[in-house]
């Protein structure tokens, strides 16, 4: 019999191919003949029309018909797959584990990934969103806020954005509840949910009529407030409040839409807050509090809008030089709302889905040689099925299907898993986005997870496939071939243990940097002593205590209260405490006897109001002169203290005790009394900054936090004070009670977090490694029983033995740590910026790793090593 | 009869043309191509069976156990190594019957109804 070679013959045989193999091979000789026959008769009866005719149809049958085919195919291979793990309960559980944990890890981390980085924002026309910030960098400014005349000029001068609001945070008392709340309270235009596209869940949307000065004061509320306060109840809307005494009518709830910058309770227009409506404020152009967020005109992309708001710029400093002196770099930024929400999360995001990749090609490698070895014992079953006339791509077929499905159900273990750990990964990502609540199984996830199961399926299952080939050759050829076949596998296992050895240690080094980096942050020195301290923030009701007199006189009668409490050492007021947020009241200042120079810009410092204890209650020594007393009243001499890094930086050699300085160009002097240590109050690892300390009793606010030093555990004197406050104003809440420590471990959460997390992996990559080191040298031994047994026959000693197995496997392992070496200088690079005072290149460290991966990967060949030992060599020749 | 007619009936539904190809071997033992031929003169060529739904069919059908294929060849001379013969089984025999059967009960149902009437003056 001849093929048939016309072109006719070769596109029917090439269409042929879409059909799977087995079927193929039954009747696609027979089909061919047909179509051959169905051709001529075709083109006798119709011609060329008829010909034509004939090839669309079979064209459209083989099209019909291939799909369910394949899939009663898929069918008949998986119900085979099913009975064959049923028949290995051990191997399937050990594999379904291993994938399961890999395709987890991933799944979690990807639902992470999707939804702070890939997603867009929740908000309609999120991509057009801008944030737009002032930057005066000479003056240490790049996220300088808004004053209302710069907010009017900047909306009114742009002709690249459809709107421009404002935004600024306050705390105000909710009163009209069974007692009195602290609300953090969000100021904005009145079509701020407009331009970020957010309807109301219930009620309505602010109006213009709500923002015009004098009007009925409105409130909206947002999600996690009305359900946390509220409890859900959608006939909130409509209900009044007491609000810096006047009467606030909720009119609307928000739906759950991340909040950025803050996570506010209530929101209200400009109008309804007293000092964004104070006359003075809106005429002063340097009066700044805002925020400001746009929306560009469709089209307008970053660039364009920024270059247009830089002109709105150049415009305001020839209007104002005395306001935007060309002394301070003045400038204005723009910068896309999604990437301002997402960029401190996208370094850790993208290390830890990294890391989970990892931990994934490890679990494949491991399955992969469960698998090789599960060929051993399954070699008499291929070689039947080989006679038997199955192909090898059937084989092939079978044993990937085999892989698809033990992925498939790790895949779905893996989803399991991950929806175990959500909440904590909310958590994590809380420390890096406001989108965490946007973290979902959602159907990308599935879909993803899917994805990965059937590319852990390849990984796991085509090394085996390839490796039963030649199981099958060597098998049917009788006698021979065996020792090949054998050295085959046991190339490809151990290259699969190098591969999971060099693997881990990327990951452990990974993970090692990172905890040393996380260990580094735990023992900054922060220039304070958080132990026993409890802080508490108390926003006075400025309606109540509208004097600086008022304001005073309450926190000095509360102070001394407290400070005679029983297990109380010392109790102090701050306008802000360190680690805890990044609010900062810089501001420039003349420093006596250096006149200004034309051209050349002020000193710049970090301004902080504290009562006289502070100091005290914290532990930050005194290093020159004196810390406040009560004489520092207003009616007396103005005085600072200066941190030491500002009296370096501003008096250099000279002593700054005595010195003077003025913040109004002259007309008041402050007097420096005193230099005490640095403390860092931006971050462990941020540089201490140039501060300037100034008496609360001479500039008194109205918001401010308590610092209690206790003798004991703080948080058990937290009630004692809040009845004392309630005491002196029974409608004063106080918010935020938390001990230093805990301000102090909040601070590092993320960092601790991450490193939490990485080392979860790699531990994880180091026992499937370890363990799959192990099984690999526990299969190698018993294959060679007998060899083991002839040499201890003539003469070896079980330590020879002992050693010749050990040195086997550790020669692999030697072999993955040199690779995983290279691998981790290489890769490690890319840790860069998650680091603090580690070298991504630590010596320390990759000896460490090395250390432990190589003490794992010992013990885990020790075990069969010493098993080969005590082989007794008459039992292994006889067994053979 | 009744039980092995309540099998046939059982059976999950046949297409027209898996219906088709049972007819056309119910007179004889035929070979794919003659399948096709004979579908092909009995509607009138309204049934065309490409490659591909013939024997997906064919295959169906084995597997069910409705068709079986023939052991015994033509004579060397007419014979090409690489067709296959096809016999329909009792109970594919049986299937096909029942199938008749149906459609004889929903054809009188029609005609009950005048629609083969109405069909054929329309």
């Amino acid at each position: 019999m001849t093929r048939e070679t016309s072109w006719a013959a070769r596109s029917y045989r090439a269409l042929l191919r879409l059909l799977p193999f087995d079927f193929r091979s039954d009747y696609g000789p027979e089909m061919e003949l047909v179509f051959r026959e169905q051709r001529k008769d075709a083109e006798r009866h119709g011609g060329i029309m008829g010909g034509l005719r004939l090839w669309w149809e079979t064209i459209l049958g083989i099209f019909r018909t291939a799909p369910g085919e394949h899939l009663a195919m898929f069918g008949q291979d998986a119900r085979f797959a099913l009975r064959m793990m049923r028949k290995n309960p051990g191997f399937t559980l050990a594999a379904v584990m291993t994938l399961g944990l890999g395709i987890g890890a991933n799944s979690a981390i990807f639902s992470v990934v999707n939804a702070v980085l890939l997603k867009p924002l929740p908000y309609a026309h999120g991509d057009r969103l801008v944030l737009v910030q002032q930057q005066a960098p000479k003056m240490g400014l790049l996220d300088q806020p808004f004053s209302v005349q710069e907010i009017n000029d900047y909306r009114t001068q742009n002709h690249s954005l459809d709107a421009l609001v404002e935004y600024h945070n306050m705390n105000f008392i909710l009163l009209g509840r069974s007692e009195p709340e602290r609300v953090e309270t969000g100021v904005v235009s009145w079509n701020y949910f407009e331009v970020f596209g957010v309807t109301p869940l219930f009620g309505r949307n602010f109006r213009p009529e709500d923002e015009v000065i004098g009007a009925p004061a409105v409130l909206m509320l947002s999600y996690e407030y009305w359900i946390r306060s509220f409890g859900g109840d959608p006939t909130v809307v409509g209900k009044t409040f007491k609000m810096n005494d006047r009467l606030h009518t909720v009119v609307g709830v928000l739906p759950p839409v991340p909040q950025y910058p803050d996570e506010n309770d209530v929101y209200m227009p400009t109008s309804a807050c007293p000092f964004r409506s104070a006359p003075d404020f809106i005429a002063n152009r340097r009066s700044r509090m805002m925020n400001v967020f746009a929306r560009m005109k469709p089209g307008v992309d970053v660039r364009q809008a920024q270059a247009d708001l830089s002109g709105v710029a150049a415009n305001l400093q020839k209007a104002y030089p005395d306001v935007y002196p060309s002394t301070v770099d003045y400038s204005v930024h723009t910068n896309t709302l999604q990437e301002q929400l997402t960029h401190n999360a996208r370094p850790t995001m993208l290390v830890l889905l990294g890391a989970a990749g990892f931990v994934l090609l490890i679990a494949c490698a491991n399955v992969a040689n469960l698998n090789l070895a599960r060929m051993v014992r399954r070699e008499r079953e291929l070689a039947v099925r080989a006679a038997l006339g199955a192909g090898r791509v059937r084989m092939f077929r079978q044993l990937l299907t085999e892989s698809f499905l033990l992925a498939v159900i790790g895949g779905g273990l893996g989803l399991l898993f991950s929806w175990g750990v959500l909440n904590l990964l909310v958590t994590l990502a809380a420390r890096f986005t406001p989108r965490a609540r946007e973290i979902h199984l959602d159907a990308t996830v599935l879909l993803f997870t899917l994805g990965i199961a059937v590319i852990a399926s390849l990984l796991s299952g085509t090394a085996p496939a390839l490796a039963s080939r030649d199981t099958v050759v060597g098998s049917l050829k009788e006698g021979s071939g065996q020792s090949t076949v054998g050295k085959v596998r046991q190339r490809m296992r151990s290259l699969l243990i190098v591969t999971q050895v060099a693997v881990s240690f990327l990951l452990l080094i990974g993970a090692g940097l990172m905890l040393r980096s996380f260990l580094n942050l735990q023992h900054v020195d922060a220039g304070f002593q958080p132990e026993n301290v409890l802080t508490m923030g108390i926003g006075l009701d400025f309606t109540k205590y509208n004097t600086g007199d008022k304001t005073r006189a309450f926190f000095e009668s509360l102070l001394e209260k407290i400070s005679a409490q029983n297990g109380v050492r010392s109790a102090a007021a701050s306008m802000m405490i360190p680690l805890a947020g990044s609010m900062r009241m810089s501001n420039d200042f003349q420093i006596e006897g250096l006149a200004p120079v034309p051209g050349q810009s002020l000193p710049v410092a970090d301004f902080r109001v504290v009562s006289p204890s502070y100091f005290d209650a914290l532990h930050i020594p005194i290093l020159e002169g004196r810390g406040f007393t009560r004489s520092d009243r207003p009616g007396v001499p103005d005085v600072a203290i200066l941190s030491r890094t500002a009296a370096y930086r501003f008096w250099g050699a000279q002593d700054p005790v005595g010195k003077r300085f003025s913040t109004d160009g002259g007309k008041t002097w402050a007097q420096i009394v005193g230099v005490v240590g640095d403390v860092k109050q931006y971050g462990l690892d941020k540089n201490p900054a140039d501060e300037i300390y100034v008496s609360m009793a001479q500039n008194p606010i109205s918001d401010s936090i308590l610092v209690v030093k206790t003798a004991g555990e703080p948080m058990s004197v937290a009630s004692q004070i809040i009845e004392l406050i309630h005491e002196m104003d029974p409608n004063q809440p106080a918010a935020r009670v938390r001990s230093m420590d805990q301000v102090r471990a909040e601070s590092v959460a993320g960092p601790r977090l991450t490193s939490n997390l990485l080392g979860l992996f790699a531990s994880l990559a180091l026992t499937i490694a370890a363990t799959g080191i192990g099984g690999v040298m526990a299969l190698a031994v018993s294959q060679r029983k007998r060899e083991i047994g002839v040499r201890m026959a003539i003469g070896a000693r079980p330590g020879e033995i002992l050693r010749m197995i050990l040195g086997q496997g550790m020669g692999l392992v030697m072999l993955g740590v040199a690779l995983g070496l290279f691998g981790a200088l290489a890769l490690t690079r890319l840790l860069r910026g998650l680091l603090f005072e580690v070298q991504p290149t630590d010596p320390l460290t990759f000896v460490g790793v090395a250390t432990v991966l190589a003490a794992a990967a010992f013990a885990a060949c020790y075990i069969p090593a010493r098993r080969a030992a005590h082989v007794d060599p008459m039992i292994a020749l006889r067994s053979e | 009869m009744a039980a092995s007619q309540g099998n046939s009936e059982s059976y999950g539904p046949l297409t027209p043309a898996m219906f088709h190809v049972l007819l056309a071997l119910a007179d004889d033992d035929l070979h794919g191509y003659a399948i096709f031929k004979e579908v092909d003169l009995r509607t009138g060529g309204k049934v065309q069976l490409s490659t591909g739904t013939l024997y997906g069919i064919i295959k169906r059908l084995l597997a069910d156990g409705l068709i079986a294929e023939l052991r015994t060849r033509p004579a060397a001379a007419q014979d090409d190594e690489r067709r296959r013969y096809y016999r329909l089984t009792t109970r594919g025999r049986e299937v096909a019957a029942a199938e008749a059967e149906r459609m004889n009960e929903m054809v009188s149902i029609a005609k009950a109804k005048n629609l083969l009437k109405k069909l054929r003056t329309a």
